[in-house]
């Protein structure tokens, strides 16, 4: 009998799950109990081959592996390498260290027939709950190493061959630590690609970004195809201001049990950038699969959710993100599993202003009657609409009609007034739970965002003489504190009122 | 003319059939009265030779009590009336073309017809600027007492009546379908303004016929026949508008095209106009000079653009003001010539927006106002 100790993942959380292994003289077999699913039944075969792959023999006994606690659902390769070493142990193929603490100890990994350790998803939730769980060492596949890395206070023992742990438990060898890896490191190693700078002209979307970026306020753009609608979204994470220690931690989670994560990748320091394709289903947006297995609302948690070609996005699909758009959390319930998941996200949606995509277009005929164009227009609902604060046009001029030589600025240079903004926000809002102006309800509004004398005079011409909605009216009060926090002031003032306007220009255009 | 629309169901009865009008003004001119062909067609079949097999048929099958209370129905209820060729009132214009409509269905005012007419054409699926010429130029023919005749289709059509309407002067749409179809629904305001305005709805269609691809074409003839010159606003080279001059030169009448961009392909139809030898113009003095209309010309030249406007600008404002003098510019542009960065042009472009100055135009796109459409859209100034 022997006892190893490992980790599952349910949701974005971990829980730990011991694997108690008894062999019996009897015909040889192993058997997996514990409510295993088919790639942990399958282990068996792996954990065979692997074990003779190390030099070790196969006892021919009748083993039974438990999967302690029993009643939860056990998923994924992960359980390997606990189990092999499980196996050995109970057999006395390997006579432990009497200085190691076998079940204190938490070891995963997916082992290959030849004995190597592959990286396994969702590393990064099992690290967290060991340290919750009091567990300071973890044995775990060399390539999760840096996921894990960043967890303060663990000792992370990075393995790549079966071998290696059998020499390590036996006394006979050493697994090299793997060094924490601070955070703040971690972020000076990776550039935003692509950088603002490489996109010429195009200063009043660029402006538009980085307003967006600054309150966090979800965006469209209309523009004619080839335009730099997609390239401009793309730039968007690396003006945001860089995720915080927390941040980081609940967007890698969420993609390391998506499996999302590339190997040897660190904890994640740049927003992610989600773009599914207009043929997504609800599930794959929102999350679900016979697992609940979290969607492109939750992978883009902390980050950008760009929706390119939105109106030929299903309706439901659209509609279904109105949920996570409203309170950052989807609740994914299937009939096996349940789960919640965070998905607070900036929204940034493209599309062109007809089906043909010209209608505007100075160098091309739209072929589109208005009764196309309007009815393309009418697949994005209202209420969708009404959470999107910042629409803009994006001007279809090209490069070289463009005199200016001025170098464009660097991305970097935005995510710095970017980050300010932000700074001047948090402040403002300290105690109320948001953290952006776009956060804040109508109430809010008032009480935040009222403009100077001459800005609300401003504001009232405009609504009569520019076609504005009443519900443009407390966007644009939004929109208009965040260009005020951009100019570092306090005052709302008849300049910030205007450009504000100039964000709503699709109301005037499009959806009159 | 009767007035009683139960007088015309006769006349729906044998446009029903889509008989060629040659054939129906033969039957006319032989028997009268539609009511007369009927009585014809009841008592025997050896009169009704020229007629096509098809077509009596049809007007045999129509000849039940249940399709004439149908199409009283409709006429009353649509207040349609009709004329035909053989009526004292039908328009001697009409006359002298080829193939003249045999009978006429119409809502509205008919004295519209005695008045001076223009028509004016193009595309339905116009460029922006194309449909802002278009108003510009019925609105200021209107104010000069012209009628503009169109096709109540979308684009242009639109544009031009919805500019006679706001110059004062009644207009005059021939559609493609019987009166009791507004085509397309869209219209269905710009149909009621037509009539509020004492305008006139003419169709060579029974109601309830509906749009059918061909009748556009042919009813182009009537669009031109009933009026002096056509006005080519934008035609792209192969376009409805292109059958429309070929109508207008069978029947004599001058073409007059505008010239549009030229690098444009909305505009593209109108340059090869021009170099076959139409009638250049640009504005609606320049129509009225050709016509030798022009007798009141006190009241004309007053299109002096926006210098003489006493507005203080700031320095912004100044800077993209003067930008934009030459013509419509993108965003990217202005921020180009205005050196101004794009958060203080954001402003400054709604603020000239507020004052009226300048306009937004899709694809991000920004013009000086003229002053023209100033005087309509503040009338206030």
């Amino acid at each position: 009998m022997a006892k190893t100790l490992t980790f599952g993942v349910s949701g974005v959380n971990g829980y730990p799950v011991h694997v108690e292994v008894f062999g019996i003289n009897g015909i040889p077999g192993l058997e997996i109990i514990g409510l295993p699913d088919a790639s942990v039944r399958e282990s068996r075969d792996r954990v065979n081959a692997a074990i003779i792959n190390s030099g070790k023999q196969m006892p021919a006994r009748r083993i039974t592996i438990n999967l302690a606690p029993a009643d939860m659902k056990k998923e994924g390769p992960s359980f390997d390498l606990p189990i092999a070493v499980g196996v050995l142990i109970a057999n006395r193929e390997i006579i432990t260290d009497p200085a190691i603490e076998t079940e204190k100890i938490a070891m995963f990994g997916e082992l290959s027939l030849d004995g190597r350790v592959q990286p396994i998803a969702g590393a990064l939730p099992m690290v967290i709950s060991a340290k919750e769980n009091g567990i300071r060492d973890v044995i775990l596949p060399d390539k999760n190493a840096r996921e894990a890395a960043c967890i303060e206070g663990m000792n992370i023992l990075p393995v790549s061959h079966l071998s290696q742990v059998i020499a390590f438990l036996e006394g006979s060898g050493t697994i090299e630590k793997q060094k924490q890896i601070s955070f703040d490191s971690l972020k000076n190693e990776i550039f935003a690609s692509p950088d603002m700078a490489q996109i010429k002209g195009q200063g009043g979307a660029k402006r538009a970004l980085e307003v967006a970026a600054a309150g966090g306020h979800n965006m469209i753009m209309i523009g004619v195809p080839g335009s730099g609608k997609t390239m401009l979204a793309r730039c968007l994470p690396g003006i945001l201001p860089p995720l915080s220690f927390e941040e980081a931690l609940e967007t890698t989670r969420i993609h390391s049990i998506s499996g999302k994560l590339p190997p040897n990748s660190g904890l994640m320091v740049l927003r992610p950038f989600c773009a599914p394709h207009h043929n997504a289903s609800v599930a794959s947006l929102i999350g679900g699969g016979q697992d609940a297995k979290p969607g492109e609302v939750s992978l883009a948690h902390n980050g950008v959710l760009f929706l390119d070609e939105i109106p030929e996005f299903t309706r439901n699909a659209l509609e279904a993100l109105r949920q996570p758009l409203e309170d950052g959390i989807v609740n994914v319930a299937r009939v096996k599993k349940q789960a919640q998941y965070q998905s607070s996200f900036m929204l940034v949606a493209a599309m062109n202003p007809c089906p043909c995509g010209f209608y505007g277009s100075s160098r091309k005929v739209c072929r589109c009657t208005p009764q196309e164009i309007r009815r393309y227009l009418d697949r994005i609902s209202g209420p969708l609409l009404d959470r999107i604060d910042l629409q803009i046009e994006v001007d279809a001029v090209p490069v070289q009609e463009i005199n200016s030589s001025a170098p464009a600025e660097p991305s970097t240079a935005v995510a710095k007034r970017v980050s300010m903004a932000r700074m001047i926000q948090q402040e403002r809002y300290r105690g109320t739970g948001k953290h952006c102006n776009a956060q804040l309800n109508n109430e809010e509004v008032k009480q935040y965002c009222m403009p100077d004398a001459e800005g609300i005079r401003l504001l009232n011409v405009a609504m009569e003489t520019m076609n504005l909605s009443m519900r443009g009216y407390q966007r644009i009060l939004k929109v208009a504190r965040t260009i005020a926090d951009l100019d570092h002031t306090d005052l709302i003032g008849s300049a910030h009122i205007a450009e504000a306007i100039q964000y709503r220009e699709l109301d005037q255009k499009y959806w009159r | 003319m009767a007035t009683e629309p139960s007088a015309f169901v006769y006349h729906a009865w044998l446009a029903s059939a889509a008989l060629p009008p040659g054939t129906v003004n033969g039957l006319l001119k032989k028997y009268g009265t539609p009511e007369n062909v009927w009585n014809a067609v009841i008592s025997g079949p050896s009169i009704i030779d020229g007629i096509h097999a098809a077509g009596l048929k049809t007007l045999k099958q129509n000849m039940t009590d249940e399709w004439l209370e149908t199409v009283e129905r409709l006429l009353f209820q649509h207040q349609i009336g009709a004329f035909t060729i053989t009526d004292q009132d039908y328009p001697s214009m009409l006359l002298q073309m080829e193939e003249p409509p045999a009978i006429l269905f119409y809502q509205g005012n008919l004295q519209c017809m005695r008045q001076k007419n223009l028509a004016m054409v193009g595309s339905r699926a116009a460029s922006y600027d194309g449909q802002k010429a278009a108003g510009k130029i019925a609105r200021n023919l209107s104010r000069k007492g012209i009628g503009i005749i169109s096709g109540m289709a979308g684009g242009i059509d639109t544009a031009s009546h919805t500019g006679c309407i706001e110059g004062g002067s009644r207009t005059i749409a021939v559609t493609g379908c019987g009166l009791d179809i507004v085509y397309p629904s869209a219209n269905l305001r710009l149909r009621d303004r037509i009539l509020e305005n004492r305008g006139l709805l003419l169709s060579e269609y029974a109601p309830g016929e509906k749009p059918v691809g061909w009748h556009f074409p042919f009813r182009n003839r009537i669009i031109t026949g009933l009026s002096q010159a056509l006005i080519v606003i934008e035609a792209k080279i192969r376009s409805g508008t292109m059958t429309s001059v070929q109508h207008a030169l069978n029947q004599g009448k001058d073409v007059f095209v505008y010239p549009g961009d030229p690098t444009s392909p909305y505009f593209e139809g109108n340059h090869r106009l021009l170099r076959e030898g139409a009638v250049y113009f640009t504005t609606a003095e320049d129509i009225l000079e050709d016509l030798g209309w022009l007798d009141n010309p006190g009241i004309i030249g007053q299109n002096s653009g926006c210098s003489g406007r006493t507005q203080t600008f700031t320095p912004e404002e100044e800077a993209v003001f003067s930008a934009l003098k030459p013509g419509r510019l993108g965003f990217e542009q202005i921020a180009d010539r205005s050196e101004l960065s794009p958060a203080a042009l954001m402003s400054t472009l709604t603020i000239l927006q507020i004052k009226g100055m300048i306009e937004a135009l899709p694809g991000k796109q920004y013009q000086l106002k003229d002053s023209d459409s100033q005087h309509y859209s503040d009338p206030e100034e």
